[in-house]
């Protein structure tokens, strides 16, 4: 690269196949779980003994009846106990559209890790996720210091940013190297209850089928329980942080500021 | 860059951010890397470009675009994103494409030499009556008799259940059905082995494939529908592959297609029918009463 008065100097963050593939998780995984939340309908995993009322088994059915029922403005929905679906699904009764696009967004989202395990090893990435013997210590500093942020802004206190020598600090590390592990569970749990008979040693891995539904439906929860912080954080720490995931490099060349 | 040096990489990397800047100590292999600079020029540090903007937001829209139209007509229509349906000939060809490569790996995961699991008695689990429609009359019984078609001797055979009961081996074993919705049971089914009925009417030499049809299946409101499966015959010939007459010991009841039924575990339930009627052996895919209704063909599990 030539050498010239006006250039930055940036440092790199990361590979263009880890930006291809992390945006690409974004529509995938939606597929997923708007697909995977109407096949969990048909036979929702926690049932309770049949409402006298209803016949309700399903909890997520009778959030739904309790939502309209409480909930103003939603006392005419036409059918309360698909609220729920109705809103976090494709919705009720499409059992076979939502297979189909439950298996189209599965393979692409297997193909999308091989670009993520390609890109991370491309671009060395992969040994920033790992975790560190002194992770656990580091972690506690870290969510010490996330929990002192809104009392010391209130306060107009000096919070000072614990000093990391890596690009992760511990906390964002053990985030983001559990991304990867429970995409790689989610695959296995899939294939597990995908075909029980072909990979019965998978499945009895898991603890045998119904045990592999139940891995596979916390394995989603944990997706939405990632990405809520993760969009949240990424946004309060500002510009720098989201464009490096766009064009791959950051102008933070000093290591020890939050990102 | 590949030495382990924090500090000096960020200061005396001047002249090329590619090549080692010292060598103190040689890095371990799962040590993470310094940073590596490089230098961009300055308009590009601060704001978008017109070029970022332009293929951000192309690739935005278009993943919104082909993701979202992607989801079913009437999830949109609920969302109130579409008010009549639109159909989108590429949609249909892309998860009509999917399904088909997931049967194609089924089929080829499958093997005729591997076994399903089997369980022990104390392990059986209740089964439900999972007729789609009414379950049918038992009327039907008394004189039910199965039509063999597509046989090598080009001569149409109808058997009665004593035919069956008389001259083949009954089989026992205790595995699990997987319905398609995601719930299995555990049950112990005999019968004969598909494969004992293959060898004793052997199908033409061009078959590749077998049709199961009751014709005594009932729809929702106790009409008369046909039921009918499409089966490979490699599937028919696996040795758990069962035509079961008898569910946990006892004869099958009317709620468990009395008194033939299918038992393919390598298959979901749907293909497991219920008091067949006919068997056709055909040289093309036969039609399959699910994969018309949107499901996939080959169902192996």
């Amino acid at each position: 690269m030539p050498e010239e008065q006006t250039g930055v100097r940036v440092v790199r963050r990361h590979h263009l196949l880890v930006r291809f593939s992390h945006w690409l998780n974004v529509p995938i995984l939606l597929g997923l779980i708007l697909s995977g939340v109407s096949i969990y309908w048909a036979s929702p995993v926690y049932q309770h003994t049949p409402d006298p009322r209803n016949g309700s088994v399903d909890p997520l059915a009778d959030i739904g009846t309790w939502i309209c029922a409480h909930v103003p403005g939603l006392h005419h929905y036409s059918s309360p106990p698909d609220w729920v679906y109705n809103h976090i699904s494709l919705g009720p009764g499409m059992l076979a559209v939502a297979l189909r696009l439950h298996w189209l967004s599965a393979y692409l989202f297997m193909l999308n890790g091989l670009v993520f395990v390609m890109g991370s090893v491309a671009g060395g990435g992969w040994r920033s996720l790992l975790p560190r013997r002194t992770d656990l210590r580091d972690a506690t500093r870290m969510f010490w210091y996330y929990l002192g942020v809104p009392f010391a802004k209130l306060t107009h206190r000096t919070w000072l940013h614990k000093r990391f020598n890596t690009k992760y600090n511990a906390l964002q590390r053990a985030a983001y190297f559990s991304v990867p592990v429970a995409g790689l569970l989610s695959i296995l749990s899939g294939w597990a209850i995908h075909k029980p008979m072909q990979f019965y040693w998978l499945t009895w891995i898991l603890g045998g089928y119904d045990k592999a539904r139940i891995w596979h439906f916390w394995l989603m929860w944990f997706f939405v329980l990632f990405v809520v912080p993760h969009v949240i954080l990424v946004l309060a720490d500002g510009w720098d942080t989201l464009r490096s995931m766009i064009v791959g490099w950051s102008t933070r060349t000093e290591r020890s500021e939050d990102n | 860059m590949n030495l382990e040096d924090k500090t000096s990489a960020v200061e005396s990397d001047k002249t090329s951010s590619t090549e080692p800047v010292s060598s103190r100590k040689p890095a371990s292999f799962f040590r993470e890397r310094p940073p590596q600079e490089i230098e961009v020029a300055p308009q590009l540090s601060h704001r978008w470009t017109r070029r970022d903007l332009l293929l951000f937001g192309a690739g935005a829209v278009a993943a919104v675009a082909a993701g979202g139209a992607l989801l079913p007509q009437a999830t949109l229509k609920r969302l109130g994103i579409i008010h009549a349906n639109k159909g989108w000939a590429g949609k249909e060809w892309l998860l009509n494409r999917s399904l088909r490569i997931d049967d194609d790996v089924a089929e080829a995961l499958y093997s005729s030499n591997r076994l399903v699991p089997t369980y022990t008695r104390s392990q059986i689990t209740p089964l439900r009556n999972n007729y789609n429609g009414a379950t049918p009359d038992p009327s039907y019984i008394p004189e039910w008799r199965l039509t063999l078609d597509g046989l090598a001797s080009g001569l149409s055979v109808s058997l009665n259940i004593r035919n069956f009961l008389g001259s083949f081996q009954v089989h026992e074993q205790i595995t699990r059905l997987v319905c398609v919705e995601g719930w299995s049971a555990i049950a112990g089914w005999a019968g004969f082995r598909f494969d004992d009925l293959l060898r004793a009417y052997p199908p033409m030499s061009q078959a590749k494939w077998v049709r199961l049809e009751s014709s005594v299946n009932l729809g929702p409101w106790g009409n008369p529908d046909p039921y009918y499966v499409s089966l490979d015959l490699s599937t028919a010939r696996h040795q758990q592959t069962l035509l079961a007459t008898h569910l946990n010991g006892k004869p099958l009841t009317v709620e468990h297609g009395a008194p033939l039924r299918l038992l393919a575990p390598v298959k979901l339930g749907l293909k497991n029918i219920k008091a067949i009627t006919r068997i056709t052996y055909t040289r093309d895919e036969p039609a399959d009463y699910w994969a018309k209704r949107g499901y996939s063909r080959y169902d192996g599990i």
